[in-house]
């Protein structure tokens, strides 16, 4: 593009009249064009505060905008849009309003960690992505993202028995995430496996599936989990100005 | 004993000839046309030093008693030099008391002159009493007062810094880098988070310029104390009435800008001394293109200027920090001496 700054306006700045006559003037259409200022007025300054909250934004606040993570981004070579260093600026500065402009990309980052690699500073900024991602979630700018949901799941039936249960998890993950259970794949892949499986073994996951597999004496750690991930996200939820209470 | 050495001026580099000079038995007078020693650090009433972090009135001060309690040395405070003349080893000075002093070599140490913030009308300075310079917050931090809005004597919640203010602008005539104003910005930015917890400090920059070691200063107030760096040459600051507003572009992210601030610090420059082209009148040196007083060469004589046994150091040749103005000193202290010394010199 010859004049780059083209790209920087926005089609709700621009303004026409298709019939305006000034002193006499026809200035209808094209004429009249003008471009609004994008100027910023709502800045939020405890945004950066609020992304460093959350694990992985803690070292924010040494960026030096070099754009070595821009550079070496996997997914900035497919979609030039995949900004972490941009967005890394709009937390620091506190322009929320631009940086939920992009929500709807900035969970493509696949934590190759080439950034975290390749960054000077030690900013982390996979980690950060991350936080980001998160503090969308938790502020409502997205839904939780499948991998959320997954690793909610997860990580509940852990805390709660010590164990998982793999029939649980699945049921448990497309029930939360909206998904029929009976799909194609699904289905197939179960058949294959009561084709394939020795029949002891299918005893076993089916007596797993009715009585959930649990870690003897779990409840001291669960307790003690439970605490700690309730201070975390009160912690947390308190940074971003949100209820303390889930 | 030969001639005393007249050093001319009473600031770090000056204090650091005379002890320099006089700690190998050599007399010197040092001339001060102010009322105390000590130069820009104590008369601009600075607060804490870069990169020490010591106070300038402890730091400067024991340099200026070290002097002042030497009896190799005679101060005349309130004195400047009306008339010079003479050869290397036999020069002859005129003081502004009336008294004249013969000297065998002289040591330039004039140092600078503050910028002018008004020569930047489009920042507000003396337009909008929110807008200060970095001189004028030293001041607040070092009386010990704070750092308080001077329209309303509240505690700001947001400070702006702008670099370059008289420095690198050829619009004004300065196209140099003075040096040590991004350095003493950060440590600026820092003070005033570490009184004023809640006023977020921002900077405005070209280029960061904290050189070599100072680089920590910068690392530290990003990391440490958050002070914030946005890449912007500031267009011009106006105010609503109560807040300073500055605008100017973003260049990181390509947008404009305009924010309402509680006060503006113009980080300003180091000109050349206002009094240079007397001083290069009377002492008959020549001044470098853009006003200070110009060195002979930088390999050979340490601190020679175009007139032989005529010294100089500090902050008079080009913008400088304290240390090396230190170091510039006790070297124009040692070729003056080599310059006194008739067997060195035959050699």
């Amino acid at each position: 593009m010859a004049i780059h700054e083209k790209s920087l306006i926005r089609p709700e700045n621009l303004s026409t009249h298709d019939n305006l006559v000034i002193d006499g003037v026809d200035v209808s259409g094209d004429w009249s064009t003008f471009i609004h200022s994008r100027v910023v007025s709502d800045y939020n300054e405890a945004l950066e505060e609020e992304i460093s909250a959350l694990p992985g934004g803690e070292f924010i606040h040494r960026c030096w905008q070099c754009g070595s993570c821009t550079n070496s981004c996997t997914v900035n070579a497919e979609n030039p849009d995949f900004n972490p260093r941009y967005w890394i600026y709009l937390i620091r500065m506190g322009m929320e309003s631009e940086l939920l402009r992009d929500k709807d990309i900035i969970w493509q980052c696949v934590s190759c960690n080439k950034c975290t690699s390749a960054c000077p500073r030690d900013v982390v900024p996979e980690a950060v992505m991350k936080a980001t991602g998160h503090w969308l979630e938790l502020k409502g700018h997205t839904a939780p993202s499948n991998s959320t949901i997954f690793d909610d799941v997860f990580t509940d039936q852990v805390i709660k028995h010590g164990k998982i249960e793999d029939g649980e998890v699945m049921i448990d993950f497309m029930k939360k995430s909206k998904q029929p259970l009976f799909q194609d794949w699904f289905v197939q892949m179960f058949k294959q496996m009561i084709k394939g499986f020795p029949v002891l073994s299918l005893m076993k996951m089916g007596w797993s599936t009715v009585f959930h597999p649990k870690t003897k004496g779990w409840a001291k750690a669960r307790d003690a989990i439970n605490e700690h991930i309730e201070e975390e996200h009160a912690i947390q939820r308190k940074a971003l100005g949100l209820d303390t209470a889930e | 004993m030969s001639k005393p050495i007249l050093i001319v001026g009473g600031g770090p580099s000056g204090l650091a000839a005379a002890h320099s000079a006089a700690s190998v038995g050599q007399k010197v007078v040092l001339i001060e046309k102010m009322d105390r020693l000590g130069g820009a650090p104590i008369l601009s009433g600075y607060s804490k030093l870069v990169p020490s972090g010591e106070w300038a009135k402890d730091a400067i001060g024991s340099m200026v008693d070290r002097v002042e309690n030497n009896k190799l040395i005679t101060v005349h405070k309130d004195t400047k030099v009306t008339e010079f003349s003479g050869k290397p080893g036999n020069f002859k000075a005129k003081l502004s008391s009336g008294k004249s002093v013969n000297a065998g070599a002289t040591i330039l140490c004039t140092g600078f002159t503050h910028f002018d913030s008004i020569n930047k009308p489009e920042w507000g300075f003396g337009t909008y009493p929110d807008v200060v310079t970095t001189t004028q917050v030293e001041q607040m931090i070092s009386s010990g007062k704070g750092v308080r809005r001077p329209s309303n004597g509240e505690k700001p919640k947001r400070v702006a810094i702008l670099l370059c203010v008289g420095s690198r602008d050829r619009q004004i005539g300065r196209e140099w880098c003075s040096k040590i104003c991004c350095s003493v910005s950060a440590k600026m930015g820092m003070e005033i988070r570490e009184e004023l917890p809640d006023c977020h400090v921002y900077i405005y920059y070209m280029d960061i310029r904290t050189y070599g070691l100072y680089e920590d200063i910068y690392w530290k107030s990003q990391e440490e104390f958050k002070v914030k760096y946005i890449k912007a040459r500031i267009a011009e600051v106006t105010s609503d009435g109560d807040k300073v507003i500055v605008k100017g572009e973003d260049t990181l992210v390509k947008r404009p800008i305009t924010i309402p601030f509680d006060m503006v610090v113009h980080a300003i420059g180091m000109d050349p001394n206002v009094d240079n082209m007397l001083i290069s009148d009377i002492f008959g040196v020549d001044l470098h293109n853009w006003g200070y007083i110009a060195k002979e060469n930088t390999y050979g004589i340490m601190g020679a200027t175009s007139r032989e046994g005529v010294f100089v150091a500090g902050a008079a040749i080009g913008p400088e920090t304290i240390d090396d103005s230190i170091a510039q000193g006790t070297a124009a202290a040692m070729s003056a001496l080599a310059s006194l010394s008739p067997a060195i010199a035959a050699e």
